[in-house]
């Protein structure tokens, strides 16, 4: 993409930043912002302090909660869309595969990854199963619909030459079926990772030892603002952080859309 | 015995709800290596019909038959070029030319050798592991010849295959399509607009009409051909020169113009 190269972009963006953050610098100074309800950047630097090189906070510092919230992330990721995309092709190559699972999807796709907390805890109890189990359904539903409509997307006389050209089993799904599919798996892996997060913190709040969301919970309890804050801070690199390495894939594994 | 069998083909779509005949029986034969041009005028029913001979489209009432079978499925005994290309974006032109020859289970050295024969004869060396989108359209156009040329089909469909070529290539195209033809004969159905082309080139023509499509009426141009020996001549442009070629062009392009009434569209 053409825009992705332009240079005026990213200037506005980092610009933005920088009035935000003075806008908190200095509103906080001259009382603007009231520190009670939005901490004030002395606050936010001794919390970010105590969370990465003090104490710790919520059982831990900064690298034990990264650590712990990024293996359920990964284990919750890998093990939905490792069945997901291949359901997903299936559904979308296949009709009857597609009458066979449609009906059972159907079901769980409306229901919010949320609402399987409490079956969640019921069938794996508070620990990290229970977690993973909900991360689980936030990232199936996306990376199933995502490849489904991706398959169902390739270009017609694109399926019809490779027919034409006599190409079955392994090597119609390997040469066609998913490269055709590919910029769609991409948009539902990006989706199923964005719910793995939102998930995480909620799925956090069920108690857990470490962990990101745990933070955040803690520092709710504790009504302490300046950690609420420090602690979103990773939430949102971890965040930025797994998106780009998903577009590196991306444009890694297309190389045909490499200069679009 | 690799021949095309049209028989009384028909063939209904929907359209916003409504029937419309595309095909009304139709029926024509390419035999045994023989060149059938089919020309006539936009939405006769000329894709649909070769369509049908790929295995891709089934008529309504009538028969489909290639080799005496009757065509139920694709499949890479016959060979088509796809009047919008249909590459795979995602394979290199090598890989692209590749595709059918591995489906076929061609040797690996033997499969190097005629894609490289086809690289040559397509004008496309050097571009091998560009993609079809760095390409320019003709550039395309002829990806998707050499994909199926590669196959050495018994059968080759070629829907407007020189359409997007500048005049220059497509008559080195067609020159070069007679000169294999000659060496190493094959049926062939190829859908054109050029009336030229398909008399340049084809043993008949077949003259569709519009509105239900069906067969106007079927040239042959082989005899004539034979007749006054064109085979003498090299290049197109002394055969169109001929008060015979000149002849057969005017009849076809009459039949064609007979048919085409303003405001129908
Ligand atoms: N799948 C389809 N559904 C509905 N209508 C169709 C379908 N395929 C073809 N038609 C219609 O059938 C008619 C014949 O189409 P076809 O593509 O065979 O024409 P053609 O002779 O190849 O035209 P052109 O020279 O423009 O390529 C057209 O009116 C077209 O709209
Ligand atoms: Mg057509």
């Amino acid at each position: 993409m053409k825009a992705r190269r332009d240079p005026v972009r990213p200037i506005i963006g980092l610009a933005t930043m920088l009035a935000l953050v003075g806008f908190w610098l200095v509103g906080s100074k001259v009382g603007l912002i009231d520190p009670q309800s939005f901490p004030s950047p002395d606050q936010f630097w001794a919390a970010a302090k105590q969370l990465t090189i003090g104490d710790g906070y919520a059982d831990g510092r900064i690298h034990s909660h990264v650590l712990q919230s990024l293996k359920l992330i990964c284990l919750g990721f890998f093990t939905a869309t490792a069945v997901g995309v291949p359901l997903g092709l299936w559904m979308g190559w296949s009709r009857k595969a597609e009458a066979l699972i449609n009906p059972i999807f159907l079901l769980i796709r409306p229901i919010p990854a949320l609402a399987w907390i409490p079956l969640a805890i019921v069938w794996l109890g508070l620990g990290d199963a229970a977690k993973v189990m909900i991360l689980w359904f936030a990232a199936f539903v996306p990376s199933v619909i995502n490849s489904f409509t991706g398959v169902r997307n390739i270009e017609r006389p694109i399926i019809e030459a490779s027919a034409m050209l006599g190409a079955r089993g392994w090597n119609l799904i390997k040469d066609v079926i998913v490269p055709g599919a590919l910029p769609s798996i991409f948009t539902g892996l990006r989706l199923s990772l964005q719910g793995c997060l939102t998930a995480l913190v909620a799925a956090e709040l069920l108690g857990a030892l470490l962990g990101m969301g745990k933070v955040l919970y803690q520092a709710g309890l504790d009504i302490y603002p300046a950690m609420i804050l420090a602690g979103m801070v990773p939430v949102a690199l971890v965040g930025f952080a797994l998106t780009a390495l998903i577009d590196w894939v991306e444009r890694r594994s297309m190389p045909w859309r490499a200069n679009h | 015995m690799a021949n095309i069998v049209l028989n009384s083909v028909s063939r209904t779509f929907q359209r916003e709800g409504k029937d419309f005949l595309a095909l009304d029986n139709v029926s024509f034969t390419c035999h045994e290596h023989e060149f059938v041009a089919v020309v006539g005028p936009s939405g006769c029913g000329k894709t649909t019909c070769m369509r049908m001979a790929a295995g891709l489209e089934f008529p309504d009432s009538g028969s489909v038959t290639v080799g005496g079978k009757v065509v139920n499925a694709p499949g890479p005994d016959r060979a088509v070029v796809f009047q919008q290309f249909a590459l795979f974006p995602w394979k290199t032109v090598h890989d692209n030319i590749l595709f059918g020859l591995r489906s076929m289970g061609v040797a690996k050295a033997e499969a190097a050798e005629r894609i490289a024969t086809n690289l040559k004869l397509m004008n496309l060396e050097g571009y091998e592991s560009a993609y079809p989108h760095q390409l320019s359209g003709g550039m395309q156009q002829r990806v998707a010849i050499a994909r199926a040329y590669v196959l050495n089909p018994d059968v080759l469909l070629m829907d407007e295959p020189f359409g997007a070529l500048d005049a220059q290539t497509r008559t080195v195209m067609q020159e070069e399509l007679l000169r294999v033809g000659r060496a190493n004969p094959r049926t062939v159905m190829f859908i054109t607009h050029a009336v030229d082309e398909a008399v340049y080139l084809a043993d008949r023509v077949v003259v569709m009409t519009r509105r239900p499509g069906a067969i106007k009426e079927i040239i042959d141009i082989k005899p004539i051909r034979d007749a006054e020996n064109w085979q003498q001549y090299e290049r197109i442009e002394d055969v169109m020169d001929l008060a015979s070629f000149v002849h057969l062009r005017t009849r076809i392009w009459r039949l064609l113009r007979e048919q085409h009434n303003p405001g129908d569209h």
